[in-house]
């Protein structure tokens, strides 16, 4: 029997030492007792002992890129061992499917506990209430955020009230030049949440930019967010500032507008910086050492200077998983973490997708 | 972003607005109530003189006309002449918008006529977008036809040549269209869709692509005009070889009014070598200069067209521009040079390349080849005095203006329609009888 590394549950109001944590987590998750399959099958071939040659978040670089290969991997072999024979698992979730094929990832209740606990610290943070209904324009399975989200709305005692989004089907459409079938799809989903806005008691709404944007088309949903809605969390895809802007200032002068940004990848999401001004980008620093994010050129894979765009880089580093080296699809502006906060590795800003991505053409679209 | 002038020095900063501002703006337009007839009048006229006369944000209109001859290439003198259309289009939209008035239709409701029964000429949307070329100032002075026919209308200006929507929308608003009655809408692609959706009716410049997209819709495409001008037997070319010239060169070229191709029933080779000798004295001058002629563009967009006429052309006799038509100003733009080339059949394909600078495409035709080298003409002028064949191509649904003797292809006038009225487009008739 083994046992746990008390550094590997640190307290969230507490600071380990990062590179530390990182060799605690090695340890759990390449020992056989503990590991994974997927990482103690893969350890042989590494051509460096994860155990002694990682002295900390330095080295991480060592590590390949293997995201790919949860395209098809069995989802079991990614529990760690350490977790018995009956894991608490929330649910396993698939990667958005954007760039390919999707991936898939499990989500263990002992990590949903840690992310919701830090994220409802930022939530507060931002002013969003307690105790107020959540209206989530998300998409569930195989998607992770709508599931988190509603335990997440439960967490903050309130009901979470949902309309599905299925955003690989959009996608599809667009691809096919189907644009007014999207278009039908999207003015759907803003039927659904009409009925909502106009019966239940919404105190924040969450949806993606194209779903904000036609809700505001309609004039009387609104004035009815305006009036209900105390905190509009935007997510999926970016928005230009001069948009941010109109909304805060002309559309929901009232409602507290923010943003969030993540990927199933690092199994979570950071809230937009609080306190950030129309003229400033919309940064996001992650919930570290968990979530790690490095900025880099995307021909020679170095880090970028400060303000500079490059290609983003996430590692995810939990007692639950163990995913190093993660280019994502998204460039971002690398900007130092909060002053006075905390934080391993950069904040980023500005997020734009890459267009062209692992030589599949990236399709943004209503989602 | 930057707008540049031809040369690649940047002139002015283009702002481009969000499609959640479209949306919103659309929405203003829509809920706008229109100015009565009179005050549209009045308005309109008003706008004309402030467009002419007063310095708009900025730059009096001397400054204007030249930023607009940099930027576009379009020569001085051809953006003298467009603006002035534009300024005469804004005293005479409010009648010329009517011409296109069924006969049996009155403008009102108030009209003595209704009593009796009557057609009245009504408005079938309240919208009207434009997306804009940046090729030439002068279909700036078609839109506003709509706003005297009681439209609000959304203008997507080019981001080459933003300055003259610019210009007339500030003075329009000057003048007293509120800022939900005409509005400018610089935006990405995506966003300029959304202008269309929004609007009742559309009003688009573009390439066969465009026409094929929008043909039949709630869109009017305005495409390639490929306008030609035919010398039959028994005309002597000679007696109209400066029509036929300034058909071509006029404006730089750059107008679908231009001609493209001429059709001359004998032998083409002494027209085209005549054509050829007039428009190879034109000189090479900047776009600013009072005695430019020929449009200037970016060197490497001149290169461009260059070697694509070049490609095109092979197989055809040279006359002019066989070996290029790019002369390099040294400043980083270019003066796009005429080419004349000679067919050796009236359907060659070439036939029917329309490009931005005087380029014309001179052919053998004969009555036995019939009207089909003559089709697809945004402009027909023909040297003939046959009855028959002007029966025929006057029928010819594919020749939208013919003008029949020496009258070159670019003559156009308030009132009478460029491509059809647009209030053809945008106005039906209703019967309304009262007590």
């Amino acid at each position: 029997m083994s046992t746990v590394d008390p550094l590997l549950e640190f307290p969230l109001d507490t600071q380990p030492d990062p590179d530390e944590f990182l060799r605690a987590a090695l340890r759990w998750h390449f020992s056989p007792e503990t590991g994974s399959p997927f990482w103690i099958e893969r350890a042989g071939t590494l051509g460096f002992d994860p155990l002694t040659d990682i002295g900390g978040f330095a080295d991480l670089g060592r590590f390949p890129n293997l995201a790919n290969e949860l395209r098809d991997v069995r989802a079991e072999d990614l529990i760690p061992r350490g977790y018995g024979d009956r894991p608490d698992v929330v649910g396993v979730y698939e990667s958005g499917g954007t760039t390919g094929a999707p991936k898939r990832i499990v989500l263990l209740k002992e990590w949903l506990d840690r992310l919701l606990a830090w994220s409802s610290g930022q939530l507060d943070r931002h002013g969003v209430p307690q105790g107020v209904n959540w209206l989530v324009v998300a998409p569930t399975g195989p998607h992770m955020v709508g599931d988190v989200i509603k335990r997440q709305t439960a967490f903050r005692g309130g009901l979470a009230f949902t309309v599905d989004l299925d955003p690989r089907w959009v996608k599809k459409l667009i691809a096919d030049g189907k644009t007014a079938e999207a278009g039908a799809y999207a003015e759907h989903i803003v039927d659904q949440v009409a009925f909502l806005l106009q019966t239940q008691d919404i105190g924040v709404l969450m949806c993606t930019p194209p779903v904000l944007e036609r809700l505001a088309r309609r004039e009387d949903l609104a004035k009815l967010i305006d009036e209900k809605v105390k905190a509009i969390n935007w997510v999926g895809t970016q928005m230009d500032a001069d948009t941010r802007y109109l909304y805060r200032t002309e559309v929901f002068p009232k409602a507290h507008l923010y943003s969030g940004y993540g990927s199933t990848m690092i199994l979570g999401n950071a809230s937009e910086r609080p306190g950030l001004t129309d003229d400033d980008p919309c940064i996001y620093d992650p919930f570290a050492p968990h979530m790690v994010f490095d900025v880099v050129d995307p021909g020679t894979r170095e880090t970028v200077a400060y303000g500079e765009r490059g290609q983003v880089v996430m590692h995810h580093v939990s007692k639950s998983l163990f995913m190093p080296n993660n280019l994502e699809r998204d460039y971002a502006t690398r900007v130092p973490g909060p002053e006075g906060v905390w934080q391993i590795g950069d904040s980023v800003a500005d997020i734009a997708p890459v267009q062209e991505f692992d030589n599949e053409t990236v399709i943004e679209g209503v989602y | 972003m930057t707008v540049t002038d031809v040369a690649g020095a940047p002139v002015a900063e283009l702002s481009l607005v969000p499609k959640l501002f479209v949306t919103r703006a659309m929405d203003a337009l829509r809920k706008a109530r229109t100015l009565p007839a009179a005050e549209r009048t009045a308005a309109l006229a008003r706008a004309g003189r402030i467009f002419a006369e007063e310095t708009v944000d900025g730059l009096t209109f001397e400054e204007y006309q030249r930023t607009v001859a940099r930027v576009s290439g379009v020569p001085m003198g051809v953006v003298r002449a467009a603006t002035a259309a534009i300024i005469e289009a804004t005293e005479v939209a409010p009648v010329a918008a009517y011409q296109a008035r069924p006969v049996g239709a009155v403008d009102d409701w108030r009209a003595e006529e209704t009593r009796r029964g009557s057609a009245v000429w009504t408005r079938k949307g309240d919208v009207f977008a434009v997306h804009a070329a940046g090729n030439h100032p002068g279909p700036h002075s078609l839109w506003v036809e709509a706003l005297a026919m009681g439209y609000r209308v959304a203008v997507r200006p080019s981001r080459r040549e933003p300055f003259t929507p610019h210009r007339l929308i500030s003075a329009l608003r000057a003048a007293g269209f509120g800022a939900d009655q005409v509005v400018l809408l610089p935006t990405d692609y995506d966003a300029a869709d959304e202008i269309l959706r929004s609007a009742d009716y559309g009003l688009v410049y573009g390439g066969d692509e465009v026409v094929r997209k929008y043909a039949g819709t709630r869109v009017l495409p305005q495409g390639p005009g490929r306008s030609k001008m035919l010398v039959p037997a028994g005309t002597d070319w000679r007696d109209h070889l400066d029509t036929i010239v300034d058909s071509i060169a006029h404006q730089g070229g750059v107008a679908c009014i231009n001609a493209t191709t001429v059709l001359v029933e004998g032998d083409p080779a002494p027209l085209a070598q005549a054509i050829a000798e007039r428009l190879a004295a034109i000189p090479s001058l900047p776009p600013e200069d009072e005695k430019a002629v020929l449009a200037v563009q970016p060197a490497e967009g001149a290169r461009k067209l260059e070697a694509f006429l070049l490609a095109r052309a092979a197989g055809t006799t040279a006359h002019l521009g066989g070996d290029g038509i790019v002369e390099e100003l040294g400043d980083g733009s270019a003066v796009l040079r005429p080419a004349v080339h000679q067919l050796d059949r009236p359907d060659a394909e070439q036939a029917g390349i329309e490009l931005p600078f005087p380029c014309v495409w001179v052919a053998p035709w004969s009555p036995a080849d019939g009207i089909g080298p003559l089709r697809n003409s945004l402009v027909l002028t023909a040297f003939t005095d046959d009855e028959a064949l002007i029966d025929e191509l006057l029928a010819e649904p594919t020749i939208s203006n013919l003008y029949l003797g020496d009258h070159p292809t670019y003559w156009i006038r308030p009132g009478v329609p460029h491509d059809s009225y647009l209030g053809e487009f945008l106005m039906r008739t209703k019967t309304v009888i009262r007590d």
